[in-house]
């Protein structure tokens, strides 16, 4: 048995670590992605978007790419996180592989992100990859070696 | 349980006309990133990028497609044919990501393309297939896997 499925109280610690990077994403990015969404000048302020619809020529054609990343996220992303959650605490298979999907998500945009904005907002990007593309990683190591705990 | 079938064969085969083509276009941009070969493919003969962003975001792309979705796919492809539920399960992870990405494609690229392309061009060969095969990755991995078809 290895480490990640050794049982931590209610899941073995592999599981802990697909729900943990499944909060990372849904707090931090899709509720922040919401709040986008909601009031983006305010999201400016907090951090959570770079670009201004008001700012020169460049800086606007990005806010309109983050805006339809933002949109995006609402339809496919999101939804797929409350499914995974939901789906993962009922021991459901249907959990695991939602989230499985929900971390191959967040192993993939903020690659995308880093290689289209490295040069423009470098700290930005180390820290998607360090908040979301690591532990996704590891999410989902951590789910395919317990993947017997899901009941079909 | 896994048996590869004609209907996992059609949308491996669909996979590879649909996604092959752009793959093998975004190598181009990622050998000579400015290169007139890489705008001839991707953007059209003779065309400019629209800006800076325009450019950037193809080039992220493609490197994020060949990172992370062209191994999946071709390991989802083994999978099926080496009849491991693994296989299934990158299926449909892999209709995931095109789903994600063509969504995204749809809030901030239709507006430039769709125009000068129409609707059958669109919703077919530049756009269309790509999430018509995601969609059906995603459904046939994930009832392949639940054991729920046999087919």
């Amino acid at each position: 048995m290895s480490l990640l499925q050794k049982q931590m109280g209610k899941f073995p610690i592999g599981i802990w670590i697909a729900i943990a990077a499944i909060l990372l994403l849904t707090i931090i990015a899709w509720l922040g992605q919401l709040y986008s969404l909601l009031d983006w000048e305010g999201a400016i302020n907090l951090g959570l978007q770079n670009d201004r619809f008001d700012g020169d020529l460049a800086e606007q054609t990005w806010a309109l790419e983050s805006w339809g990343v933002a949109m995006a996220d609402m339809i496919w992303p999101f939804p797929l996180a409350i499914i995974a959650l939901i789906g993962i605490f009922k021991h459901k298979f249907y959990g695991m592989i939602a989230a499985f999907m929900e971390l191959a998500i967040g192993v993939y945009f903020p690659l995308f992100f880093a290689f289209q904005r490295w040069e423009l907002h470098l700290e930005t990007v180390i820290l998607a990859l360090l908040l979301w593309t690591l532990p996704s990683l590891l999410g989902i190591i951590g789910l395919w070696k317990n993947r017997r705990f899901f009941e079909i | 349980m896994y048996q590869l079938t004609l209907i996992g064969w059609i949308l491996i085969g669909f996979g590879m006309i649909t996604c092959i083509p752009l793959l093998m276009a975004q190598l181009t941009i990622l050998i000579d990133p400015k290169g007139q070969r890489a705008k001839d493919i991707l953007i059209g003969k003779g065309e400019e990028w629209r800006n800076e962003t325009h450019f950037k975001f193809s080039y992220g792309a493609a490197i994020a497609d060949w990172l992370i979705f062209f191994p999946i796919f071709i390991l989802a492809i083994i999978g099926m044919i080496v009849l491991k539920p693994w296989g299934y399960l990158l299926l449909s992870i892999a209709g995931t990501i095109q789903i994600y990405i063509n969504t995204i494609l749809w809030f901030t690229e239709k507006k430039y393309v769709y125009p000068n392309l129409g609707p059958w061009k669109y919703y077919t060969y530049f756009w269309g297939n790509f999430m018509y095969w995601g969609v059906g990755a995603l459904i046939y991995g994930i009832l392949k896997i639940a054991g729920m078809i046999t087919f």
